[in-house]
C-alpha cells in the first residue's frame, strides 16, 4: 500500500515512554503513517503535513511551564483546520477533564491505560467509517 | 278578566304533569289533558269519578287527599297512577285545599308530578351503586385472594430457600467432614507409614521385616483409598479445579514411571516407555491431575499383570500454533476385561468381576476417578481389551503451548548428587511428624531444626540461616501460608520453601504458589521425592544467587522490572524493546530529578506534575504497582499545595526503585543488543 492511502496520525505527548509505546503499538498492529511530537508546539508547526487524526495529551504544561497545555493546542489545531478530528489522552479519569475536552470540540477522550491503544484504534476506525458514511450520504443527498 | 282565565287555562293544559281538582267527596271536578293521557281515559269518563281509583293503592290515595282536606295541603307524597291498559306512572302527589270566603273547604287542587324519569334514573343509579358495591366487593375478595396467593408464594419461596440452604449446608457439611476426616486420618497414617519405613531400615529379622512390610503395604493402600474417596467427593461436589500451569511433560512421565520401578521389578515385569520426541518440552496443563490419571492406570496395569510387559506410550496426535493434542496409552499383558464389562469398569466401586477384588484387592474407584479426571478436561478415555491377553487404556488431552518455563519441576533427581550437610528448618506442629521428619532428614545427613508453628519459625529465621524450609500448612498460632507471606514480604528472604500438605487439592496448591512457596510435597512423604525436591530447590536457589552476583553485586532483592508486558506489546521484537527502554532511560532520571528539585523548592505544582507524568511508565516496565500508587499519592498530596508528611519518603522510594529499574533495564538492553547481533 502506498503512503498516500495510509491514515496519517499525529501522536502528541510529553511522556516519551508512553508516546513510544503508542507509536510501537500503532506501527505493529495497524497500518498507519505516524508522526510523534513531544510538545504541542511541534505538532502545530507540522500541521502542514496534513494529519488525518491527532491524538493529543491533555496535560502538556506540567513540567515545562512555558509549554501550552493540551486544550490550548487543541484550540489552535481546530483554528487552523476545524475538520481534523482530535482525540484527547489523559492520565486522569476525571469527568471534568472529559467535559473540558468535549467543550473544546475534541472528538473523544481516552484515559491512559494498558488498553488505551485499543480504544484509540477503535475510535479512529469508527471515525473513518463515519466519515465514509457521511460522504456517501451527502452524495445521495446531492442527487436527490 | 276572561282573557286572563283563558290564559290560565292554557297554562294548565300545557303542563305535562296531571292537574286535577276534586270536590270534598273526592270526585274529580276538573282536570287537564295530562291526566287524560296518563290514565288513557277521556275527560268525560274521568269527570265525576272517584279520584283515588286511578291509583294502584286507592286506600293510600284516599288517605293523602283526606290529609289535604285536614291540613290544607300535602307535598311530595309518592303514589302510582294506572293507565287503563295497565301502564304505571310514578307521581309525586302535591295538593292544597281551596276554600270559600267563609273558610269552608270546597275541594282540592292536586298536581301529580310525573317522576317516572327521575325514578328510572334513581333506580339506575341505585343499580349501578349496587353494581359498583358488588364490583368493589369482588375486587376486595380478589385482592384478599391475591394477598393469600402472594403469602403462599412467599411461604413456598421461603420453604424452597430453606430447603436449598439445608441442601447446601449438607453438601458443605459433607465436604467439611471429608476434608477433616481425611486430614485426621492422614496425620496418624503419615506417622505409621513413616516410622514403619524408618524401622524397615534398621536391622531386622526376616520375620520382623515381613511383618513390617505388611504394615507398610496396608498403610499405603489405605492412604490411596482415602485419597480416592476424597477426590471422588470433590468431583461430585464440582470442586475439582484443573490448573493451567506450564510443566515439562517428558519429565512428568519419567518421574511417574520412576515411582513404579520397584513394583515392576518386584513382579518381574518389563516396562517400556515410548515417548514422542516431537512433543514440545513445556506445555500448559494440570500436571498433578495428569499424574493422578496415569498413576491410576499404571497401578492397575501392574496390579493385574503377573508376567509380560507394560507399555506406556505418549504420542503427539496433532499440533497447531496454539495447542497440541497428546495421546497417552498404558498397555499391559494382564488378565484383560471381557467386552461386555468394559462399560461398567468406569463406574464407582465397580470391578469387572466381583471376584477380582478378592484376588487382586482394590476398591474399584481408580478408573472412576480416571474418567472423572479426563472428561472435564475435554478428553475421552477408551479401553481395548481381550481376556487373558491384556488391556490398553488410552486417552487424549489437549495442552496449550507456551514459551514460559515450567514452574514445578516434577523431575526426580538422582540420589547420587551427594549433597550433604544441608540445614533444614521443619515447621510442623504435630510431634510425631516432627520426629519423623527429623529421622528422615538425619538419614539424608542433613541437620534440621524444628519450629512448632509459623511464628516460632519466623523467630528462628531471624537468628539462623537455613538452606530450605519444609512448611506444614495447617498449624496453630500462625499457619504455613501466613508464615510464608511474612518470610517473603517482610523478611524478604528468597530461601526455598517447600509446603508439606496433607490434602493435595488444587486450591491448596494455588494458595501455596500465591503465598510464595516454591514447591509442595504430599504427606505421607515419599523419601526419595523429598530428597530430590530439597536438593533441587537448594541447587536452583544457589544458581540464582550466583547469577545475580555476576550481574550486580548490590541487588539483593528480586528484580523490580518485569518485561512481560513489553514483550507482549512488542511481540518480543528486540529493537522495539530497546526503543522503549531507551525512552524510559531518557525520561525517568530527568523526572526523578525534577521531583527531587521541586520537593526541595516546595514547588508543589511541579512535583505533582512530575509524579503524574511518571505514573504510566511503571506499569509499562512491569514495576510493582505499589510504586505507581506511591506516585499517585505524591501527585495527590502535592496538589493540595501543602507540605504533607511522608512526601519525602515516598519520593525517596520512587527514586530508589527507578534507579534500580534503570540499572536492570541497562542490563536487559545489553542482552537485547546481543540478541540482535546474533
Amino acid at each position: 500500500m502506498s503512503n498516500e492511502n495510509k491514515i496519517k496520525l499525529f501522536l502528541v505527548d510529553d511522556d516519551i515512554v508512553f508516546l513510544k509505546l503508542l507509536e510501537i503499538e500503532f506501527l505493529e498492529h495497524a497500518d498507519f503513517d505516524i508522526e510523534t511530537y513531544v510538545t504541542g508546539e511541534l505538532c502545530l508547526e507540522n500541521l502542514s503535513n496534513n494529519p488525518d487524526f491527532i491524538v493529543l495529551d491533555y496535560f502538556l504544561d506540567g513540567i515545562d511551564k512555558t509549554a501550552k497545555n493540551g486544550i490550548d493546542i487543541l484550540d489552535k489545531i481546530l483554528e487552523s483546520n476545524p475538520e481534523i478530528p482530535v482525540i484527547m489522552l489523559s492520565c486522569q479519569d476525571k469527568i471534568e477533564v472529559a467535559i473540558d475536552c468535549m467543550h473544546h470540540k475534541a472528538v473523544d477522550y481516552v484515559v491512559k491505560s494498558e488498553t488505551s491503544f485499543i480504544r484509540l484504534k477503535k475510535i479512529i476506525k469508527d471515525l473513518v467509517e463515519h466519515r465514509k458514511l457521511e460522504k456517501t450520504l451527502n452524495w445521495y443527498m446531492d442527487r436527490a | 278578566m276572561d282573557k286572563n282565565r283563558v290564559n290560565a287555562r292554557s297554562l294548565i293544559e300545557a303542563s305535562l304533569d296531571p292537574l286535577i281538582t276534586i270536590n270534598i267527596k273526592g270526585k274529580i271536578t276538573d282536570m287537564n289533558e295530562a291526566l287524560a293521557n296518563i290514565t288513557g281515559l277521556t275527560r268525560e269518563e274521568l269527570t265525576g269519578t272517584d279520584f283515588f281509583e286511578y291509583f294502584t293503592e286507592p286506600q293510600k290515595a284516599r288517605e293523602v287527599y283526606q290529609e289535604v282536606f285536614a291540613n290544607g295541603s300535602v307535598t311530595n307524597s309518592p303514589l302510582t297512577l294506572r293507565h287503563k291498559e295497565g301502564k304505571l306512572t310514578d307521581v309525586l302527589f302535591n295538593g292544597s285545599a281551596y276554600k270559600d270566603e267563609r273558610n269552608n273547604v270546597l275541594g282540592a287542587v292536586v298536581v301529580a308530578r310525573d317522576v317516572t324519569e327521575q325514578k328510572r334514573i334513581a333506580t339506575e343509579l341505585n343499580e349501578s351503586k349496587i353494581a359498583a358495591e358488588h364490583a368493589t366487593k369482588i375486587a376486595e375478595s380478589a385482592k384478599i385472594k391475591a394477598e393469600d396467593a402472594t403469602r403462599i408464594a412467599e411461604d413456598a419461596t421461603k420453604i424452597a430457600e430453606d430447603a436449598t440452604r439445608i441442601a447446601e449446608d449438607a453438601v458443605k457439611a459433607k465436604q467439611q467432614f471429608l476434608s477433616n476426616m481425611s486430614h485426621e486420618i492422614r496425620t496418624p497414617m503419615n506417622a505409621i507409614i513413616g516410622f514403619t519405613k524408618v524401622l524397615l531400615k534398621t536391622d531386622l529379622s526376616p520375620k520382623q521385616n515381613e511383618y513390617l512390610t505388611a504394615i507398610k503395604l496396608s498403610g499405603d493402600s489405605l492412604i490411596v483409598l482415602i485419597n480416592d474417596i476424597l477426590d471422588l467427593a470433590k468431583v461430585d461436589a464440582g470442586k475439582m479445579v484443573f490448573e493451567q500451569i506450564p510443566f515439562k511433560l517428558a519429565l512428568s512421565i519419567s518421574a511417574m514411571l520412576h515411582l513404579f520401578e520397584p513394583k515392576i521389578q518386584e513382579k518381574n515385569l518389563r516396562l517400556i516407555k515410548e515417548y514422542d520426541a516431537q512433543i514440545p518440552e513445556v506445555l500448559i496443563g494440570d500436571p498433578v491431575r495428569l499424574h493422578q490419571i496415569i498413576l491410576n492406570l499404571l497401578s492397575n496395569a501392574v496390579k493385574f499383570t503377573s508376567n509380560g510387559e507394560i507399555i506406556v506410550k505418549v504420542r503427539l496426535l496433532s499440533e497447531n500454533d496454539e495447542k497440541v493434542i497428546v495421546e497417552f496409552a498404558v498397555s499391559d499383558t494382564g488378565i484383560g476385561i471381557a467386552e461386555d464389562k468394559t462399560e461398567q469398569i468406569f463406574e464407582n466401586f465397580q470391578q469387572a468381576y466381583s471376584g477380582t477384588s478378592r484376588l487382586y484387592g482394590g476398591t474399584g474407584l481408580g478408573l472412576a476417578i480416571v474418567k472423572q479426571l479426563v472428561e472435564p478436561q475435554g478428553g475421552t478415555i477408551k479401553v481395548e481389551s481381550k481376556v487373558n491377553e491384556g488391556s490398553t487404556f488410552s486417552f487424549c488431552l489437549s495442552f496449550k503451548k507456551t514459551n514460559a518455563d515450567a514452574e514445578y519441576e516434577t523431575d526426580i533427581m538422582e540420589l547420587d548428587l551427594d549433597v550433604k550437610g544441608l540445614k533444614i528448618l521443619v515447621v510442623e506442629d504435630i510431634v510425631l511428624n516432627q520426629l519423623l521428619m527429623k529421622t528422615i532428614l538425619e538419614d539424608f545427613e542433613f541437620t534440621c531444626d524444628i519450629a512448632g508453628n509459623g511464628k516460632i519459625a519466623i523467630e528462628m529465621l531471624q537468628n539462623n540461616v537455613y538452606d530450605t524450609i519444609l512448611m506444614d500448612l495447617q498449624m496453630p498460632v500462625m499457619n504455613g501460608f501466613k508464615a510464608t507471606e511474612y518470610i517473603r514480604n517482610t523478611l524478604k528472604l528468597t530461601i526455598p520453601i517447600i509446603a508439606l500438605t496433607a490434602d493435595v487439592t488444587t486450591v491448596d496448591l494455588a494458595k501455596c504458589k500465591a503465598a510464595g512457596m516454591n514447591d509442595y510435597i504430599a504427606k505421607p512423604v515419599d523419601e526419595r521425592l523429598l530428597y530430590s525436591k530439597i536438593v533441587g530447590a537448594v541447587k536452583k536457589s544457589m544458581k540464582k544467587t550466583a547469577a545475580k552476583h555476576d550481574k550486580t553485586f548490590e541487588i539483593n532483592k528480586l528484580k523490580c522490572i518485569d518485561l512481560d508486558y513489553l514483550n507482549r506489546r512488542t511481540k518480543s521484537n528486540p529493537e522495539l524493546m530497546i526503543q522503549m527502554i531507551l525512552a524510559f532511560l531518557e525520561q525517568t532520571p530527568q523526572l526523578i530529578n525534577t521531583m527531587k528539585q521541586s520537593l526541595h523548592d516546595k514547588d508543589w505544582n511541579l512535583l505533582s506534575a512530575s509524579a503524574h507524568k511518571i505514573i504510566p511508565s511503571f506499569s509499562i516496565m512491569g514495576i510493582n504497582s505499589d510504586f505507581e500508587n506511591m506516585a499517585k499519592q505524591v501527585q495527590e498530596l502535592a496538589s493540595k499545595q501543602i507540605e504533607a508528611d511522608g512526601i519525602p519518603e515516598l519520593v525517596f522510594q520512587i527514586e530508589t526503585v527507578c534507579n534500580q529499574a534503570c540499572k536492570e533495564l541497562e542490563i536487559e538492553m545489553k542482552t537485547l543488543k546481543n540478541k540482535i547481533n546474533e
